[in-house]
């Protein structure tokens, strides 16, 4: 508990240290990305961390929260800030009908439902250009005024970034620690046992869902005002909503700081391709390399692989600890011993297949 | 009238194609559970290798299904055994999705690599040649094409009901453990069901390069409607995803007169939201369907 308080303090400093380290104002810029990233792959995480369900679309949340943010400091001038937090709240209600329709029914059609919305909105804002600007682009009012210079900008929205990465990751840990969380956890694990066990399963799920939404969505409208301009290529794009499954992943989804992790690592890594190589192709061909490893060979992150190589090195801890149902199965496979899984054996005879298969067609 | 008679026929024709993919995919769905998203990359894979073997050898794209269609029934195999199977079956479906989404970009990424991103067309003699049919203007390519998806559907269809491969893999698409319990090697089957599914994108891909423009980023156009038809459909259900195929492609081709083709393409989301609020194991699937 000590060593893991002085590692938050250690973090915590190095993040506000971060500024006046910058030794330029455009690796200053990249630490903004960075924290952005973090945000938004944190506030991916409540859904697909806590319940499991991977949402490939959160690109749509973050989208319509910079978009809102946008238009409604254009149209009603209002101050930004208020803007920026209506929008994701106009955001978290829009997902309710979006999270029922999409989570009455298991992961598969969650999946589809997720990219379906990206492709459905950018289509929707790169025709309808009167409100949206369409594929010319939109642009945001800056929220300081001119005297405030570029640099100072910089600094300014990385720790309005890192303040809001803050309430995303107290948010979090206090779900973590709730009842609530643990009810999520338990439809990550299983979710008709957890059914079965009296979890109000789909509130649950449409709860987490819409917060993630709403999260997703502040981080889209400040990243909309530190930006300065929108374009529904690049707001409403599956990639984006992809670097926030890979950062989540890479880090780990089941701990709480894994999704900031992932974005440091993946963020400096697509920042310093677009830097070295401009923006080609190849940069997708990488993207998918890493995710299809990391899917792979460390679907559970390095947060929990790093701390599962210091635990050998520690005393057993003798408290009951959180076991995923993956583990289980696996546990319970070895001490079952080899043998217990024979039955997939080809088929011989002929006849009895084709007369036991119609049983099964009914 | 005849503007009306045009759409309908066109429907029909965009139909088949469409009913050919969504085969492929719940295909993919039924025997694994597995949401393939790369399969709309696999199909303008195959759309590009179509062009490439008419551009390089003068000949006529549909010969390149001879090299295509075993290729990617092999692909399929291989990815299956190689990389599916590998993943954790407690986290299979949103796993395999991730899986699949990546082999989409990579392969996206490849192509713009090698033939750059610059929009792409097969000019073919026959490419301009239409038949009147009465009084609507029928283009000879979209014919082409759709008698290659009719075809193709076809043969699918015999395949599941008369050989004993095919009941093999009802089976395992009905019920894996009974399946097992019987006698049949799921995994195999499973692979080859895979492989069949890859093999429909080869030639929807083939079909589409006929008398499409096409470029890298295109897949993001077709998975959208194909993963909207499969959930219409019945998640794991051919017949279902077939009939969603015909209707929304003919829905697709009427609204375009007064829509346009932009707002056209919306009818698929908003069949996909209102399936999932009224009917969420889709309109023509079975009981199978109802947990995914």
């Amino acid at each position: 508990m000590l060593t893991k308080g002085m590692g938050l303090l250690v973090l915590a400093a190095a993040v506000l240290a971060f500024p006046s380290l910058a030794p330029d104002p455009f690796i200053l810029s990249v630490g903004v990305v960075i924290m952005s990233y973090a945000v938004l792959a944190t506030s991916w995480n409540f859904v697909g961390g806590f319940t499991g369900y991977i949402s490939l679309g959160h690109a749509s949340y973050s989208g319509l929260g910079a978009y809102g943010t946008a238009l409604l400091v254009i149209h009603t001038g209002i101050n930004p800030w208020v803007a920026m937090i209506l929008g994701g709240l106009g955001v978290a209600v829009l997902a309710v009908p979006i999270g029922i329709a999409s989570l009455r029914v298991r992961g598969a059609s969650f999946v589809i439902v997720s990219i379906a919305m990206v492709l459905i909105l950018l289509l929707v804002f790169q025709s309808w250009g009167e409100v949206t600007g369409g594929s010319n682009g939109l642009r945001v009012p800056r929220p300081f005024d001119e005297s405030v210079l570029r640099p100072e900008q910089h600094e300014r929205f990385f720790y309005l970034h890192a303040a809001l990465l803050a309430v995303a990751l107290l948010v979090w840990w206090a779900i973590d620690r709730s009842r609530f969380g643990t009810g999520l956890k338990a439809i990550r694990e299983d979710e008709d046992k957890a059914q079965s066990l009296g979890v109000p399963t789909f509130n649950y799920k449409l709860t987490a869902f819409v917060i993630s939404a709403f999260f997703t969505a502040l981080g889209g409208g400040m990243y909309a005002l530190w930006f300065g301009f929108l374009d529904p290529i690049f707001q409403f794009s599956i990639l984006v909503g992809s670097y926030m499954v890979l950062m989540s992943l890479l880090g780990g989804i089941r701990s709480l700081l894994g999704p900031f992790l992932g974005a440091v690592i993946v963020g400096y890594a697509v920042e310093f391709f677009k830097n070295q190589y401009g923006d080609t192709q190849f940069h997708l061909v990488a993207m998918g390399l890493l995710l299809g490893v990391v899917v792979l060979f460390m679907p559970d992150g390095i947060i929990p692989a790093v701390s599962q190589l210091i635990d050998r090195f520690r005393p057993q801890a003798a408290s009951i600890r959180e076991v995923s149902a993956g583990e289980l199965a696996e546990q319970r496979r070895t001490a079952s011993g080899p043998g217990a899984s024979t039955a997939a054996d080809p088929a011989t005879d002929d006849e009895s297949t084709d007369r036991l298969s119609e049983g099964v067609q009914r | 009238m005849s503007l009306f008679f045009q759409s309908l026929v066109l429907g029909v024709l965009l139909g088949g194609l469409y009913a050919l993919l969504a085969a492929g995919l719940t295909l993919y769905f039924g025997v694994m559970r597995v949401v393939m998203i790369a399969h709309s990359a696999f199909l303008i894979l195959a759309a590009y290798l179509a062009w490439f073997f008419t551009t390089e050898t003068g000949l006529d794209p549909l010969l390149s299904l001879v090299v295509t269609v075993p290729l990617f029934f092999v692909t399929g195999v291989l990815m299956q055994r190689l990389l599916i199977s590998r993943l954790r079956p407690a986290t299979l479906t949103m796993m395999s999705v991730l899986l699949t989404f990546s082999i989409a970009l990579v392969i996206e990424g490849m192509l713009g690599f090698v033939f750059s991103g610059t929009q792409r067309r097969i000019r073919l003699p026959y490419s301009g040649e239409s038949i009147e049919l009465f009084g609507a203007n029928i283009a000879v390519v979209k014919l082409i094409a759709f008698g290659l998806a009719a075809v193709s559907l076809g043969a699918l269809f015999l395949i599941l009901k008369m050989t004993q491969f095919g009941q093999a893999l009802r089976a395992t698409i009905q019920h894996p453990d009974a399946a097992r319990l019987i006698g049949i090697n799921t995994d195999r089957i499973a692979g080859y069901g895979f492989g069949l599914g890859l093999a429909t994108a080869a030639i929807g891909g083939t079909a589409l390069a006929l008398d499409s423009t096409i470029y890298p980023s295109l897949h993001w156009h077709w998975i959208g409607p194909l993963m909207a038809i499969i959930v219409v459909g019945g998640l794991g259900s051919i017949p279902g995803a077939a009939i969603a195929a015909m209707l929304l492609g003919l829905g697709q081709s009427l609204l375009q007169i007064p829509l346009g083709t932009t707002w056209a393409q919306t009818i698929f989301y908003v069949a996909l939201f209102a399936t999932l609020m009224v009917r969420p194991q889709g309109f023509f699937g079975g009981r199978l369907a109802q947990r995914f």
